[in-house]
This record gives structure tokens, sequence and C-alpha cells, in this order.
């Protein structure tokens, strides 16, 4: 588990995405967030994931409260997503690194959004902007799980990722909630031939 | 002589307007003729093949400082003579080129008188890159030659030339500079003028303060400073970058900026609404709101998941019996029925997961998320689907009528294309309950 911590640590993160992210762009150069996080095969695989992560927590009621379950299912669905996005992006190492820390300390109580970046911070690049667009560039970095100490352009990078990823977890969890809420029941009852 | 200049010049003025041609072909035709110049000069008949370095600002610069300016109205007159014969000139200007032939001969017959002490500097004409033998080439090749009062216009032409060649190296500016020599061109071969010599001097001499450089900027700078410089034509505009460094970093800021407007473009496309905004800032804020939104949604149906989450278990094995089993219920004899007649294994395939699939196509929840939900994880098992499917839509047929249904529901099924494969992992264990209870 400590391994696995470091392996996730935000250390080292920036050399191993960097050496991953050069030899996954030359092995598929036009893969777009976008068009990877609209198909339905990544909507499948999350749907699926996370009917069984739901699955789970319902294993294990830790809290009867609604609102640590709430929690705990919006935690599931994050973490399932950051699965699916196959370790790519910071954004979904940085969740589930922070996950991983809040079980590893239960006693302790984390936001969850909570990351902290131990990486060395990157150096700013000699553009400056205007101080309204670094305050909206910080906003924006807080919003993206672990893009605190992230260059402009790869945060630009790691939002387009989020939001296709963002899309394709409320389209799937949709589908899912009508799934099991479903339409009224008269609508059954209607057609029933009893 | 010039044997590739003609075929250059119909193949620019084949595509018609020279501004039609794109850049890249014109740049394409530019590099071929310059391969083709600097063969020329080993063949002893070119001296246009000097002036193909792509650094050529400095050459003029150096070329100026070793002439000091004695011989070198002269030498630039033959210099600019020699660039003329460039294929970007030649598209809009095909007069010109034709004017410049004779001129270029001329040109040549200099450069065979020059040979002798050209050869000397043969090896160095190899090194496409190397500034100060080139201009060293091109001194002891003009000394001598005759001044022509044609070469004023040529000397124009060429110094456009000349500056269209260092902009070749720039995308960007590309179009820029091109214009602008253009537009120089223009208003140069409009007047005559001794100023051109003296204006040529001016923009040899700003170019001689900038050294090495093959950046944008460079260029842009070089033909700020020299549309600056031209006396007649004032009303030249520059649209070029003013006050870059020559340097590495500018090249690396544009690089990062164009980085940065790419993945701009790249958010405007997936956020909604951000088409209307321009600029970082109000995009930014889109971007922002978006994210956020998205992130309340999300929270809000997790809380509605959590809300039926007790029910989830149930739901997806007893609830949907429940809900649907009004609907259905008039199936579930009939399938229990029919199933045993056709193949027991049918029971297998929990009737949870076919009311599963009735609901959620009955509910007219035809996402594929539904259709991937189940298809994922089991194989699919079309006969037992178009057998329970069907019933929902077709509002459950009497069971009498049940084998002609299941023609109608493999071909409603096909029709549809529906193949809903059965999740049978994760509701095996509560299908067999539910088939208890569908059994009985």
């Amino acid at each position: 588990m400590a391994s696995l911590i470091s392996y996730l640590n935000l250390e080292e993160e920036s050399k191993r995405k960097k050496l991953w992210k050069t030899r996954f762009e030359l092995r598929y150069p036009n893969s777009r967030p976008e068009t990877s996080w609209r198909s339905e095969s990544e909507q499948r695989i999350y749907s699926t994931k996370l009917v069984d992560a739901l699955r789970l927590v319902r294993r294990n009621p830790s809290a009867a409260d609604k609102v640590s379950s709430f929690r705990e299912i919006r935690e599931a669905a994050d973490r399932v997503l950051a699965v699916a996005a196959k370790g790519r992006t910071r954004w979904s190492r940085a969740i589930l690194a922070s996950q991983l820390r809040l079980r590893l300390a239960n006693n302790m109580k984390h936001k969850r959004a909570k990351v902290t970046c131990c990486s060395r911070p990157k150096r700013m690049e000699k553009k400056r902007f205007s101080p309204t667009l670094q305050r909206k560039a910080r906003l924006l970095s807080r919003l993206v799980p672990g893009c605190r100490k992230v260059s402009f352009p790869n945060l630009l990078e790691e939002a387009t990722d989020y939001i296709a990823a963002l899309e394709m977890q409320v389209r799937a969890m949709t589908a899912l909630t009508e799934l099991v809420t479903g339409p009224p029941v008269d609508r059954l009852g209607s057609t029933s031939n009893s | 002589m010039n044997r590739a200049l003609p075929e250059m010049l119909h193949c620019l003025s084949g595509p018609g307007n020279g501004t039609d041609m794109t850049v890249l072909e014109r740049q394409r035709t530019r590099v071929k003729w310059q391969h083709q110049e600097q063969q020329n000069y080993f063949g002893g008949s070119e001296f246009v093949g000097v002036f193909l370095e792509p650094s050529q600002a400095g050459q003029v610069g150096d070329f100026q400082d070793l002439l000091g300016g004695g011989g070198g109205s002269v030498l630039r007159d033959v210099m600019t003579r020699s660039v003329k014969p460039d294929p970007g000139l030649e598209n809009g200007w095909p007069e010109l080129g034709r004017y410049e032939l004779p001129d270029l001969g001329f040109g040549s017959a200099v450069l065979m008188n020059g040979s002798p002490t050209g050869f000397e500097m043969n090896p160095t004409i190899t090194r496409t890159s190397s500034c100060p033998p080139a201009e060293a080439q091109v001194a002891p090749e003009a000394k001598g030659k005759v001044s022509e009062p044609t070469e004023k216009m040529s000397s124009a032409v060429g110094r456009e030339s000349f500056k269209k060649r260092k902009a070749d190296k720039v995308q960007n500016t590309k179009v820029v500079s091109e214009d602008d020599a253009k537009d120089k061109r223009s208003k140069v071969c409009a007047e005559e003028g001794e100023s051109k010599i003296t204006t040529e001097q001016t923009r040899t001499k700003n170019t001689s303060t900038h050294t090495n450089n093959r950046e944008t900027s460079a260029d842009t700078s070089r033909e700020n400073s020299k549309a600056s410089e031209v006396q007649k034509p004032d009303y030249i505009h520059v649209r070029a970058r003013r006050g870059q460094a020559t340097d590495s970093h500018s090249l690396a800021e544009r690089v990062r900026r164009e980085k940065i407007s790419e993945r701009m473009k790249y958010l405007q496309d997936l956020v909604p609404g951000c088409n209307k905004v321009t600029g970082k800032a109000g995009m930014l804020d889109e971007i922002i709101n978006y994210v956020q939104s998205l992130q309340r949604q999300v929270e809000f149906l997790s809380m509605k998941l959590a809300t039926v989450n007790p029910r989830l278990d149930f739901n997806i094995e007893d609830l949907f019996a429940k809900e649907i089993f009004p609907a259905c219920s008039a199936n579930f004899p009939t399938i229990g029925s029919s199933s045993e007649m056709t193949n027991p294994a049918y029971l297998q395939f929990n009737p949870v997961q076919q009311m599963v699939a009735c609901c959620g196509l009955e509910m007219g929840v035809n996402t594929p998320d539904l259709m991937a939900l189940r298809r994922t994880i089991s194989a699919p098992v079309s006969l037992p689907e178009t057998y329970f499917d069907t019933p929902c839509f077709t509002q459950l047929h009497p069971p009498l009528t049940w084998d002609a249904d299941l023609q109608n529901l493999f071909n409603l099924d096909s029709h549809q294309g529906r193949s809903i494969s059965f999740p049978s992992q994760p509701f095996t264990g509560s299908n067999e309950a539910s088939n208890l209870k569908m059994e009985i």
C-alpha cells in the first residue's frame, strides 16, 4: 500500500506523466479526450463498474444517515470515473490518491477533493497573465482535482479531459437513476394483462 | 542559365492568380528553385544560389561591412538583381519576372566574369547556413561590375524577394511578409527612384543589426524596419509583430501561446455556449461555470442514487419485478410454461433481468447506457431477450399466440436492433430468489 501511495505520489507524477504521456501520445497521437469519453464503450465500462461499486457500498452500510451514504456514493462514482480514466490524467490519479489516503487514515477527516500535492511546483513560465486571468486559473485549478500547481496549458488539458469525463459520468448516472427509480408504475400497470 | 526559372514562372503563373497559390506551394517552388539554383551555380552559371541561404540578412549585413559601402551600390545591385528570380515573386507579378529575365542574363554574365574568383568560394556555397562565406562570394563577384539603370527596378524587386525569402521560414508571418513584399514591390515598381538604392542601403543596414536570425520575429522585425525605412511608399502598413526579441525565447513563447490557444479551442468545443465569448477571461469563466454545474449535477445524481440506494439491491432484483410484475404478470405464468415447453434453460435467464430490460425499454430509456449496462455484463442472449422483451411492448399477448409472437419478437428485435445481453453475474445471486418468486 505504501508503494502504491508512493506511486501515486505526485512528486514523481510529473516525470511519470511526461514519460507516460509521450509514450502514449506517440502510439495514439490522435486520441482526443472528448471523443474517447463520449464513446459508448467508455460509458458502458463506467456504468458497469459503477453498479458494482454501488453494490459494494450497499454491502458495507458504514453510515445509516443519508449524508454519508451520499458521500460514499459520490466517492464511489468519482473513483470509478478515475479508474475509467486509466490513470492517464492528473485529476484521475489525484482522485484515487486522495481516496486512498482517506482510507488509510480513517480516523482523520479529509475533504474528499483535497489533494496534497507534494510535487515540486512547476516552474511558472515566463509568460505572465493578468491578475484576473490568474485568479480564474486558480479557480479552475481548484475545481479540477489535483491541479493546484499545474501550468496553465496543462491545466487546460486536464480541464478538457475532466469536463469530458464529468459529462460521461452525468450521462451514466442519469441513466442509472432512471433505470432504478424508473418511470411511474401506472404506465406499466396499464399494459398489464392480468 | 536559368533553365529552371522559366519553368518556375510557368508553373507559378499556371495556377492563375499568384495569390491563389498557397503559401506552401510557394515555399515548395522556392525550395525547388533554390536547389536548382545551387546546382546551377556549381555549373558556374548561376550566382543566385548564394542568396538562397536562409540567413541572408546576416549575409547582407556583413556584406555591407565587407564592402565598406564603396562599391556597395554595385554589389547591392548585383546581389539584389541576382536574387530577383524568386519564384515567390512571380506569383502576382509575372510581368516583372519576364522583365527580369534579361537582367538575369546580365547577372549571369556578371557571374561568369566573377567565377574565377568565385570558385575559390565554391566549397563555402555548399554550406547553406553559413553567412560570411556567401557574402565573401558576393563581394568578389560583384566587384567591378557595371551598374545598370535597369538594376533599380530589379534591385527593388530583388529586395523584396530577398525579404520574402527570409520570411519563408515562418508560417505565420508568411502572408504578412509576402503582402508586405508585394506592396513594396508595387510601390517600388510604380516609381523609379534613385532613392531605391538609398533605401536599400538603409534596409541592409537595418538587417545588419540582426544576426543569424531564422525566427519569425526576426524576419518580421526586419520587415518592419525595412518597411519603416522606405521613404517613398510611406503608406505601407506594417502588420508583423514589432518589438519581439529575436531569440529562441520568443519562439518558445509563441509555441507556448499556440499550445494554449489550441487547448482553449478544444475547450470551446466542449463547453456549450463558449462560442459567444471570446478572450481567455470570458472563456475561463464559462469553463469554470460549466465544471461547477457538472459537479453539482453529479452530486445531485449521487444523492438521488443514495436515496434509492437501499432499494438498489431489491430494485434490480425485486423492485423491478414488483413494478413490472403486474404488467408482465400475465407473461410470467406463460413464460414459465412456455419456457418449460421450449427450453428449461430459459429459466436460468433471470426473468428479473428481462424485467429490467422490459422496464428499461418500457421506460423508453433507450439510451445506449442501459443497453451498455446490460450488454457489458454478460454474453448476449438473443432468444430469451426477445422472448421477454416484446411482451412488454406488444402488451402481453395471450399465451396461445405465444409461438406466433415469438416470431414477431424475433423480427421486432432484429428490426429494432436490440440485442440486450443480460447482466448475469451481478444478478445471479438475486436471480434465483426472484426466479423462485416468479415461478411461484
